[in-house]
């Protein structure tokens, strides 16, 4: 089986039921899709196959195969953030981060579609992700302005952040 | 006050949206065993003729049991002088449904979850209590040896008890008594990053721990309690949680992780799945309140009389620090002389509970605040002019002698009743948090005044 990861082309050696979040964080090392539930249930594990948001934990690797799958990592680094990665910084729509990564994949696709900054087609589209810190009124906002194509300004918001690491073997 | 208001930097917040932000469970360990648990199945039984032998002869299955834990019993409010009551592994009885008995480290998920299929144990179950208000009966199942409530607040009483005033006098001069019962449920945190923990056992000794905890110092010293360990031979690494919102305090998962990585001599990998964080992982507690004020026609609550029961689950844990918190609060935001409190950490055999923004002070809220609405629809006055009359001053007293020199009563109460158009006469819209004087001094409120520059 071969996936192709953010446009890096990786031969599988997992099982092919093995999940696709399990796949792409213990084979491949790309650890932003998270196991909240690994049930389907809380949309952190989301990530786009081949145009389309997808609960990777319930996706059997086999079902995908050759797919191009799209994570957080795949948007944009640090230094050269997408529009949907400053819109979650520029309105603090990140607060402990868990589940952001599925949520901005969602928005990604949402966005990519066409969506538009209508709250109610936002939360629709958001529907099945869980956020237990912010009360999601930050994450539809800044979802909606990166579906205006708002510009932001990162010089503050972005500033004298650290990349969180916790120091073991990565 | 620089940041209020203004837009600062996260400092996580770029690698929030960037995937760099590393919780526990990305940590890739090469070589790590999975963890899983074998777990109680029923609410409260004596366990016996526990039998590990075929998980322990599976290739590559480490397990732990009691046996294994050099300390067996420690509090998580032991370092304070408080009794343990609770073991980390059961022994000889299991007292909530999913307590844990047997751990087990395992090369692969797979492994390990065959391993606990194979662990076997006998449970004579004994009748299981669920409700605080039976706990205090005769005949009621019994949870702990020495009763169904914890007995070990200060000079051993078996209470947080409030004295101030003279309640019975209150209540003798009262034109009316009006009564409620709160009781707000259990809730679980649901933080979307389960617990997890891994633990590396290093060359020169030491054990790595990587924790979701929120309490990091807190579990460092739980965990080397119960390994009689020195502190230096832990290094535990945190600050990264998932979401937390009182539910990572408890020590949950590092010790046994730090007890398979010390047996294995392995690193080993513990997240627990959904359904663990729902079934075991510990809750806030349900309460159950009684309040009784002492009211005068006009809106003056001259005593109050309160009873507490906290539903602690099977083990007392944090709780008698959240009923503390409590007990100072049972006034809420209003300045009454005149107090009786009696409250109670009750053991049942819920899943143990714990810390949830504002430990102990949201249900003593929820039931000071709904009193304060009932008191007043009883006596036919404006609710915000009820709580702005009683509401606390500069110089007024709490509960437990505490006296308030910077009250926010007065003008939070203002600030609701502009933001939700609510009229106030000119008399009260002009109120300030300031000493009583006049009409805001009766009779009933003098003794209780404290001099705030004194303080």
């Amino acid at each position: 089986m071969n996936l192709t990861v953010n446009g890096v082309e990786s031969t599988i050696e997992s099982g092919p039921l093995t999940s696709l979040l399990d796949v792409l964080r213990d084979e491949l090392g790309v650890t932003s899709p998270k196991a909240g539930c690994e049930q389907g249930g809380c949309g952190a594990c989301t990530v786009i196959v081949d145009g389309e948001p997808r609960r990777s934990c319930l996706t059997p690797v086999a079902s995908v195969d050759g797919a191009s799958v799209t994570t957080v990592e795949g948007l944009g680094s640090p230094e050269d953030m997408a529009p949907i990665q400053q819109a979650f910084t520029h309105h603090y729509a990140a607060q402990c981060g868990f589940c952001t990564s599925g949520m901005m994949m969602a928005a990604q696709a949402y966005i990519d579609r066409g969506g538009s900054d209508d709250p109610e087609a936002i939360q629709e589209a958001l529907g099945g992700h869980v956020c237990r810190c912010t009360g999601y009124v930050k994450i539809i906002d800044a979802v909606g302005a990166a579906a205006r194509g708002d510009s932001f300004d990162m010089t503050v918001t972005a500033a004298g952040t650290a990349m969180t690491n916790l120091g073991g073997v990565v | 006050m620089k940041a209020v208001g203004a837009r600062v930097p996260r400092y996580d917040g770029v690698a929030h949206v960037t995937g760099h932000t590393q919780f526990v469970d990305d940590l890739r360990i090469p070589g790590a065993l999975t963890v899983k648990a074998y777990r109680s199945p029923v609410h409260n039984a004596r366990l016996t003729n526990l039998d590990t032998s075929r998980a322990e002869a599976m290739k590559g299955v480490h397990v732990i049991t009691w046996k294994d834990v050099p300390l067996l019993e420690y509090g998580h409010l032991s370092a304070l002088g408080i009794p343990a009551d609770e073991p980390l592994l059961a022994k000889d009885e299991v007292r909530y449904l999913g307590q844990p008995i047997a751990i087990v480290a395992a090369p692969t998920e797979e492994a390990a979850m065959a391993a606990v299929d194979v662990i076997t144990a006998d449970f004579e179950e004994l009748p299981a209590l669920f409700d605080v208000r039976k706990a205090f009966d005769a005949g009621a199942p019994q949870i702990h040896v020495e009763g169904n409530w914890y007995r070990h607040f200060e000079n051993e009483m078996d209470r947080r008890q409030i004295r101030k005033g003279n309640v019975e006098e209150a209540f003798d001069q009262a034109d009316l008594i009006v009564q409620g019962v709160y009781r707000p449920a259990a809730i679980e945190h649901a933080p979307i990053e389960t617990q997890v923990c891994q633990v590396v056992p290093e060359a020169n000794g030491r054990l790595t721990i990587y924790s979701c905890t929120q309490a990091l110092y807190f579990s460092m010293g739980v965990v080397a309690a119960h390994l009689q360990l020195p502190l230096n031979k832990l290094k535990v690494v945190g600050g990264t949680v998932g979401g937390g919102f009182g539910g990572k305090v408890d020590t949950a998962t590092e010790t046994m992780c730090a007890l398979l990585a010390q047996k294995s001599g392995k690193p080993v990998r513990w997240r627990w799945t959904r359904e663990e964080e729902f079934l075991c992982s510990s809750t806030r507690a349900p309460w159950h309140m009684e309040i009784a004020d002492a009211v005068t026609k006009d809106g003056w609550i001259l005593g109050r009389k309160m009873l507490t029961l906290h539903d602690s689950g099977a083990y007392s844990r944090f709780s008698p620090y959240g009923l503390t918190k409590h007990s100072f609060h049972h006034t809420g935001a209003y300045s009454i002389p005149n107090l009786e409190f009696d409250g109670y950490v009750v053991y049942t055999n819920r899943t143990p509970t714990t810390a949830m923004r504002g430990f102990g002070v949201t249900s003593v809220s929820f039931a000071t605040e709904t009193h304060m609405s009932r008191i007043a629809l009883e006596l036919g006055i404006d609710p915000y002019e009820l709580r702005l009359k009683n509401a606390n001053r500069i110089g007024d007293t709490s509960p437990n002698q505490i006296v308030y020199t910077d009250p926010s009563t007065v003008p939070t109460i203002l600030a609701i009743a502009d933001a939700v158009g609510h009229e106030l006469t000119p008399e009260y819209r002009a109120m300030t948090p300031g000493q009583r004087t006049g009409d805001l001094l009766p009779e009933h409120l003098v003794g209780q005044l404290a001099d705030p520059e004194a303080h």
